[in-house]
């Protein structure tokens, strides 16, 4: 049954991936670091560069992944020492990582941290070595029907769970699955929404799409920012760097607790790390915040959220690999990076693509050792890199941008297309969208449409086959019980419990 | 003025959902055996996106702080230097063109003139060697260095 590890330490312990998986959780590391760019960005702008280097499917994807977990760990960084959250999914760790850098215990809260999210992170990878077998025995049975309605599965839960506004979680996954149908339909040979123009014959590329929807948007954003003069908080001093095992043994309960969480968190479709964090910050808080000192510095309120943060991650990879639905909005851009190898993620990627998948998890295992090693001793120098000054670091993103499009594309119309598409994602998160729904509804829109018509043309045009299945209906039920039961939820919460905001 | 960036939005959406509905509706669709055809998932689409769109109207959110003023001319200009850091990428070639976009996106973000240009230079060779020697990309190197350089 664990062939596929066996074959994937082989792929992954060759020396190339090695250094690939090093080279990931480094780039990774200091990407998600730098002010203002966060792990989503990082991934965004740094994905081009794995076609660069001309590297095959499986070595393209450990880069990608080592620079996915890499951000991870990095942006903590601007949480705990200046207070600003990298991402969604690091909202939480700013909650009691920067009071604790405030009291001078920056370095071990660093530190504490790197320990937590690795973890968060090995559960989740045996969690995922354990449950991606067994979901892809499952995930043969899926036909087109059962995979249409996965999907559905997958924005459903996305939109209930994640961020603060259901409806634009919904508008934009519809907006991204728009995108997807330009170009010729490739059931007919029709194009679709081209306007003649002959470079969107192919559809909207990809990196294009991601490179101008993040790091075009994130420059406007950024200059925004300097503009309104928001200064970043005062740096607070690293001070002793090693966490101290009395301090990871007062946490232990948080960690594994929140690990758990955070792993099956991460392997519903569709919710990431935002959720994951803040699900384990509370829960933790209900259970050990005995004297009230969760959000002035207590440790277990820094380990929590960054467990389940880093565990999330990597449950996120358990869906991608055996049902091709991403499990957020980082692993959609992963899977569109496989997609543009030809690999078409679905249920059958974990049969026909062994080496890929055995190869990525077992990165996964390595890549995570790395970062600990890399990360507990110098997180002061990594720290370092929260002081590049904005003049050098938006240029630096404008040029990465510009080459990486170009180097794939040679053209100019595909430069102008991301300029556009930049201004276009500038609008949406000035709307007060989150971006990774668009992804997810690109990325899965063109699965999703052919899935529809396969299944219809199976039937005959006859849509009761979309409820066929009991898997099939079982998937709609659990769509809509996941945006039902949470609206429910709150209602009675409200009925029953009017004083619980005011405590 | 706070609820009407949402409402705004809803009327873009709309528009958008009946112009995607309109140039669906226009497909011409050549024989074949799919039942569904190009037509009908672009028009689900713009079905949802409307119904979206009207619970949106009915209830708008908060509109966040939108750009006016100095700030707006300065993403306008912002966008315009990117603009032509396209369109003159390929003529002027990489080296040039990437030296003045970021001496003067440098400058935007509040360096001095001296760091902006210290910078931006340092920045073009920086990551043309970078990206030439270290990961073999060929960049553009502009038409006007080729007389130069004598014909071969």
């Amino acid at each position: 049954m664990f062939d596929f590890l066996i074959q994937g330490f082989g792929v992954a312990l060759t020396p190339l991936n090695l250094g690939l998986a090093f080279l990931g959780a480094l780039l990774g590391t200091l990407f998600g670091a730098l002010p203002g760019i966060g792990p989503i960005n990082g991934i965004a702008i740094l994905m081009p560069l794995a076609y660069t280097l001309g590297l095959p499917a499986e070595s393209a994807l450990i880069l990608l992944a080592g620079i996915y977990t890499g951000s991870e760990y990095g942006g903590r960084m601007s949480s705990i020492l200046l207070n600003v959250p990298g991402d969604a999914g690091a909202v939480m760790t700013t909650l009691d990582g920067h009071p604790l850098a405030k009291k001078g215990l920056a370095g071990p809260a660093l530190g504490l941290s790197a320990v937590s999210s690795f973890i968060g992170a090995t559960v989740a990878i045996i969690g995922l070595t354990l449950f991606a077998p067994l979901l892809a025995i499952v995930a043969v049975k899926f036909g087109p029907a059962e995979f249409f309605a996965l999907m559905i599965f997958a924005f459903a839960s996305m939109s209930a769970m994640m961020g603060k506004d259901p409806l634009k979680t919904l508008i934009g996954a519809v907006l991204g699955v728009l995108i997807s149908t330009v170009g010729v339909d490739s059931g007919t040979g029709v194009l679709r929404f081209t306007f003649d123009m002959p470079e969107l014959y192919d559809g909207i590329d990809f990196v294009v799409m991601i490179i101008g929807l993040f790091a075009v948007s994130e420059i406007l954003l950024m200059l925004e920012h300097a503009f309104r003069h928001d200064q970043d908080g005062e740096m607070a001093p690293i001070g002793r760097v090693m966490v101290k095992m009395s301090e990871v043994l007062y946490c232990k309960w948080a960690i594994l607790r929140s690990s758990v969480i955070g792993f099956v968190i991460g392997v519903l479709p569709g919710t990431g790390a935002s959720v994951a964090s803040a699900v384990a910050y509370t829960t933790e808080k209900r259970i050990s915040d005995h004297d009230n000192s969760f959000g002035t510095g207590n440790m277990r309120g820094l380990a929590a959220p960054e467990a389940a943060n880093n565990a999330s991650a990597a449950g996120s990879f358990v869906p991608m690999l055996t049902l091709g639905i991403p499990g957020s909005g980082t692993t959609a851009i992963l899977l569109g990076a496989l997609m543009l190898y030809n690999i078409n993620p679905g249920p059958m990627m974990f049969r026909e693509q062994p080496v890929v998948v055995g190869g990525l998890i077992a990165s996964l295992y390595i890549g995570n050792v790395m970062l600990l090693l890399l990360n507990l001793p110098l997180a002061g120098v990594f720290a370092r890199v929260l002081q590049v000054p904005r003049w050098l670091l938006v240029p630096s993103v404008a040029i990465l941008a510009f080459v990486g499009v170009y180097q794939l594309h040679s053209d100019l119309m595909a430069i102008y297309l991301m300029l556009v598409i930049g201004v276009f994602g500038y609008l949406l998160r000035k709307f007060g969208f989150s971006l990774a729904p668009v992804v997810l509804g690109f990325v899965l829109g063109g699965l999703m449409e052919e899935n529809l018509r396969r299944a219809l043309s199976i039937s005959g045009g006859d849509a009761g086959i979309l409820f066929q299945s009991s898997l099939s209906i079982g998937l709609w039920i659990a769509a809509a019980l996941v945006v039902l039961v949470p609206m429910f939820a709150g209602k009675l919460k409200a009925k029953f419990l009017p004083a619980a905001k005011a405590s | 003025m706070k609820l009407a960036a949402d409402r705004i939005l809803s009327l873009l959406l709309l528009g958008l959902a009946a112009f995607v509905a309109v140039q669906a509706w226009q497909l011409e669709v050549p024989f074949s055996y799919d039942p569904v055809g190009p037509k009908a998932f672009p028009l689900i689409l713009a079905g949802l996106l409307a119904v979206l769109a009207v619970v949106l109207f009915v209830r708008p959110g908060a509109g966040g702080e939108w750009p006016t003023g100095a700030l707006l001319l300065r993403l306008l200009f912002t966008m315009a230097v990117l603009g032509l850091y396209a369109a003159l990428f390929i003529n002027l070639g990489f080296l040039v063109t990437t030296a003045l976009v970021s001496i003067v996106i440098a400058w935007l973000f509040g360096a001095g003139p001296l760091k902006a240009v210290v910078g931006g230079l340092l920045l073009a060779v920086g990551s043309y060697l970078l990206f030439t020697y270290g990961l073999g990309i060929s960049l553009p190197t502009g038409s006007w260095i080729e007389p130069l350089l004598g014909s071969n």
